[in-house]
């Protein structure tokens, strides 16, 4: 095989080098991408897991409380109880500092006894920088800071401007901490406590135990009070996984169409590859080289370009993800591991699954080239009869495969992964491309024989060489259905948002001083400046609204509880459903969509909230609403009932409502005076009108989904690229058809006609279906996809314009290409073809 | 004296600096048969390229009919060429995708005027009757080389370009095939230029030429 290699394939390799590198960058492509994204997401993965761990130290037991902390006494209890050998108290919170140029930073405040520290947690021993004293280590005013921290807020300042529950605070930076990952910095535990509010409370408590100490034995003997509770080992790095695995599968999935498409245009390559050495594997048939060694042949050619292509595609990814990791962060900007740099950790195993893949890819793509030469009939070639026709699989196969793709679409996912949805995406792909023989076939059988000379030689081919027109047109189907699908999922996600905006943003003016829910505790507003905002001429109404984040499932990560005036739901929320009524007496709780999906709270049912104070309160589930905002689910309550249950009377948010002429920038100006008088640090305060925060939200929603516009244009090159190589195959196998036209008195312009109406028609049809295709495949992306990946629902959108003026965009370039293909070959010397002997 | 059908005057061809022939002249009058001898590559399908306007010339002209056929534009000659010329090739070439019926009828749908009637008459002299729904890959070399034949002569064409049609039969079959292209020729009146170099074949025609670098040697 290796001489075949060497005689036959290198020449030709070398006789169309453009072509053949043109495949093997589109192995290379998908490699590199789909290596890329597994090295970027196992680095961010294993860096913040390090981190969590640094953070976390090495304890035996880690004891946790609600999101308010615990009553510090509980540590005297677990530091004097037998098994215990060292018991290290922690108090931590997500908080902002502010950089030299007065920018938030998001950060996490660990406060920790550095007595004891070192025993479970060694990452977080504060190391005093020359110059302080080691007894800074315990002053409630000096901060420690760790790399991401220093590197973010710059390595020679000697202060820190923290957001604390009382508004900005500066504190002496005294040294470092080794610990790794995102922003941190360490402070005496009696600062924390201060900085955040926390007064007498503790966040955890970290255990070593006493050698031979049973777990399970010790736990028992503590008596935790209620709300507190051992957390599981894997607990944090579970919750860190879950954050970004929707995120991180549809990387994948994008990576593995990258994939496909590269199979895809090795197809097409190897097919016009093979149909022009037709007569030079006939004749070596003839001279004694068996069927399967043609198949071999060609099946070897491919699985080099794939080799070839995997190893360069391994050192791309490679290079990519270390460019992607130093640039965008370990998510490549989708926000789940803010502040993390992981470093690239090259993994060999996954090097090696990729680079097989790679060529699985390439072996996939020259399977049906590598059976078209295998099955040449030497004589008929030798003949200049061509090839014989390409054996069709009977057309149930490709409505089977639709039937088993619809079937997938229902079932629900597989370890919260949508892996039957795109399973059923595959096969709506291959289902729908297996059926347009079939479904050509049964349309031509309708077509009275023509009575004209071209349209006769158009039907006739048409008829018999369906299967290899269908090469041609596969790759119009497959990139067409890719962009329709892609197209229509983000044009729905988009009219979605806009819509969700509009019911999500109804009051004029919009304050906070917080940005999520994780740092919700410390960047509060005054109590009473809602109150006070009542009173600002020209406001109509103030409502505020406290933001927590609750844990409904420790290995999940938290949901947002939303306290705030609700009024009529219907008007107020962008409910999806009916409302329940709610039985006399119970607290009315309306959840998003996520929190159907992870905690199964449907309507009428009862969902038990965490309170801050480590309690627990049964909520009725009235109804049910669209939260494009926050993945892991929102739960919403009355502010009122909120305070009766116990919440603290911290708000994050105020929304205002103004009076018709209002001035906005006379109410802002108002509430910051207001906000000083109540001692508040008025340049914390964040204001946005819903017209900023709509602008603003479809800004950043158009740069998230800009990549799918580059993977369209992507898919259609590719497919067009398809569609070149399947013509110029054709057309070479027709040449001495076009030569015989030519002597039989069809014009050059008349051949090239019908070549390129053939072209019109073919990428018409193609057009068609992957316009239904696409259409069915993004149902399944908006229907089953995006709620079994980010729990949301949206309705379907059909951009009609844009869809129309893709498929004619598709459409004119396939007509052109089949054109310019046909062109070479029509040239003056095509006349001279019928002059071959073979 | 009636007009001949194909006027060769002062024919010239060459690739670059390199001379294939020149001072070709060549007369054909109606109904003659003349076979075209030479070695090989000294250019006798060119000269029967250049006669159909397939082939450009460096000098001369050549006339069909009384039309000078490099004159006309490509159009025109693809035109011209599916009125008045018929072509049988060494390779037979038949369109595959198309029945023997179609193939044989294809320069009359070419002129818009099918005729299913004549085709079946055609087939029948060239002994395939019954042989129309079928399609290229069953039929064997000289049923291929026939439908060939049929081809070029169903729209009745003036004249007939021949270009080593027994070249690939074996003796006994390119006897046959060579007999009814004679006859078929002679029966519709055409006039036909036969490529070859096959002696036998030759000696078929009315009269041999013989092709050299420096023009025709009688």
């Amino acid at each position: 095989m290796i001489g075949l290699l060497r005689q036959l394939s290198w020449p030709e390799l070398r006789h169309h080098p453009w072509r053949n590198a043109a495949a093997l960058v589109a192995v290379m492509l998908g490699v590199a991408l789909a290596f890329s994204v597994h090295l970027i997401n196992a680095s961010a993965l294993a860096e913040f897991g390090a981190a969590v761990r640094a953070v976390n130290g090495e304890a035996d037991l880690t004891l946790v409380g609600p999101r308010g902390g615990f009553d510090e006494a509980l540590y005297g209890t677990v530091a004097a109880a037998p098994g215990v050998a060292v018991a290290s108290p922690v108090v931590e919170a997500e908080t902002f500092a502010f950089d030299a140029a007065g920018a938030r930073v998001p950060i996490r405040l660990v406060g920790l006894d550095a007595l004891v520290v070192a025993h479970v947690a060694p990452a977080l021993l504060p190391r005093p920088r020359s110059g302080e004293q080691r007894l800074s280590v315990l002053d409630p005013d000096a901060v420690f800071l760790n790399a991401a921290a220093e590197r973010r807020l710059g390595g020679a300042a000697t202060t820190l401007v923290l957001q604390t529950a009382a508004g900005r605070r500066t504190l002496r930076i005294a040294g470092t901490v080794g610990a790794g990952g995102p922003p941190l910095v360490v402070v005496d535990i009696a600062g924390a406590q201060v900085a955040l509010g926390h007064i007498g409370k503790l966040s955890r408590i970290d255990v070593r135990l006493a050698p031979g100490a049973d777990r399970a034995a010790t736990l028992a003997a503590l008596q935790l009070p209620p709300g507190v509770r051992a957390a599981a080992p894997s607990e944090a790095s579970d919750r860190i996984s879950n954050v970004s695995r929707a995120y991180r599968v549809n990387l994948t999935v994008l990576a593995l169409v990258a994939m496909f498409t590269g199979a895809f245009l090795v197809f097409s390559i190897l097919a016009l590859s093979v149909a022009q050495r037709v007569q030079s594997l006939a004749l070596l048939a003839v001279l004694g080289l068996t069927a399967r060694q043609r198949l071999g042949l060609v099946l070897a050619e491919s699985a080099l370009l794939g080799a070839a292509g995997s190893v360069l595609g391994l050192a791309l990814g490679a290079a990519l993800a270390a460019i992607a990791l130093r640039l965008f962060g370990g998510d490549l900007g989708g926000g789940y591991f803010p502040g993390v740099a992981p470093a690239l950790r090259f993994d060999a195993a996954a090097a090696v699954g990729y680079g097989l893949l790679g060529i699985v890819a390439a072996l996939v793509g020259g399977w049906l080239p590598a059976r078209s030469a295998q099955r040449i009939a030497p004589a008929q070639a030798l003949k200049g009869l061509g090839m014989t026709a390409t054996p069709r699989a009977p057309g149930f196969i490709g409505i089977a495969l639709l039937a088993l793709g619809a079937l997938l679409a229902t079932l629900p996912p597989v370890f919260e992964i949508p892996l039957a949805a795109y399973g059923s995406v595959a096969l709506l792909l291959i289902g729908g491309i297996a059926c347009v023989p079939g479904g050509v076939g049964l349309a031509l059988a309708a077509v009275p024989e023509p009575r004209r000379a071209l349209a006769l030689l158009a039907v006739e081919r048409a008829r018999h060489q369906r299967a290899s027109a269908t090469i041609a047109v596969a790759g119009v189907v497959a990139s067409l259905a890719l962009s329709v699908a892609l197209t229509v999922m983000v044009a729905s996600f988009r009219d979605a948002v806009t819509r969700w905006l509009d019911v999500v943003l109804p009051a004029d003016l919009y304050v906070r001083a917080a940005v999520g829910p994780a740092s919700g505790d410390v960047a509060t507003l005054p109590e009473r400046l809602p109150e006070a905002a009542r009173a600002i001429a020209g406001v109509v109404r103030a409502e505020a609204q406290r933001v927590v984040a609750v844990s409904l499932n420790p290995r999940r990560p938290q949901a947002a509880l939303l306290a705030r005036s609700i009024g009529d739901p219907v008007t107020s929320l962008p409910l999806t459903g009916e409302l329940v009524a709610a039985p006399a007496g119970a607290i009315a709780a309306y959840v998003s969509e996520a929190v159907v999906d992870l905690y199964g709270a449907t309507p009428g049912s009862t969902l038990t909230l965490p309170l801050p104070d480590g309690s627990r309160a049964s909520v009725f589930v009235r109804g049910v609403w669209r939260d494009y905002a926050r993945q892991y689910g929102a739960i919403v309550i009355e502010r009122a009932d909120w305070l009766r249950l116990g919440g603290d009377r911290r708000i994050n948010d105020i929304a205002m409502w103004l009076a018709p002429g209002a001035s906005t920038a006379q109410v802002e100006d108002a509430l910051r005076r207001l906000a000083t008088e109540q001692g508040y640090d008025a340049s914390l305060l964040e204001f946005a009108a819903p017209r900023e925060i709509r602008a603003t939200s479809l800004r950043i929603f158009d740069r998230s989904f800009a990549v799918t516009y580059w993977l369209q244009a992507v898919a259609i090159a590719i497919g067009l690229f398809g569609i070149a190589a399947s013509f110029s195959a054709q057309v070479l196998a027709r040449r001495k058809e076009f030569g015989l036209l030519a002597h039989l008195g069809l014009t050059r312009r008349q051949i090239l006609a019908v070549v390129a109406a053939e072209g019109a028609v073919w990428t018409g049809v193609g057009a068609g279906l992957g316009l239904i295709l696409g259409i069915a495949v993004s149902v399944v992306l908006v229907k089953v996809v995006n709620p079994q990946s980010f729990h949301w629902t949206m309705e379907l959108l059909l951009p009609e314009a844009r869809l129309a003026a893709l498929c004619a965009a598709v459409v004119a370039a396939g007509t052109v290409t089949a054109f310019l293909s046909a062109r070479r070959a029509v040239g003056a010397q095509s006349v001279l073809a019928v002059k071959e002997d073979w | 004296m009636a007009e001949p059908v194909l006027d060769i005057a002062g024919l010239a061809k060459r690739y670059g600096a390199s001379t294939v022939f020149e001072g070709v002249d060549l007369v054909l009058g109606a109904g003659e048969f003349v076979a075209v001898v030479g070695e090989s590559g000294v250019g006798k399908s060119t000269v029967l390229n250049c006669a159909a306007g397939l082939d450009t010339i460096d000098a001369g002209r050549v006339r069909v009919a009384g039309t000078d056929i490099h004159a006309l534009g490509e159009s025109a000659q693809a035109v011209f060429r599916r009125h008045h010329l018929g072509f049988v090739f060494q390779a037979f070439h038949v369109l595959p995708h198309l029945t023997v019926a179609a193939n044989v009828g294809l320069p009359l749908l070419l002129q818009d005027a099918p005729d299913p009637m004549r085709v079946s008459a055609m087939l029948s002299a060239v002994g395939l009757a019954g042989f129309e729904a079928r399609l290229p890959h069953t039929l064997s070399g000289g049923q291929l080389q026939r439908v060939a034949i049929a081809r070029a002569l169903v729209h009745r064409p003036k004249l007939i370009l021949a270009d080593e049609p027994t070249g690939n039969l074996d003796p006994a079959t390119a006897e046959r095939v060579l007999s009814l292209l004679v006859e078929q020729v002679r029966e519709h009146g055409a006039t036909c230029l036969l490529a070859t170099h096959s002696r036998a074949a030759a000696a078929r025609a009315d009269r041999s030429v013989t092709l050299t670098p420096s023009g025709i040697v009688a």
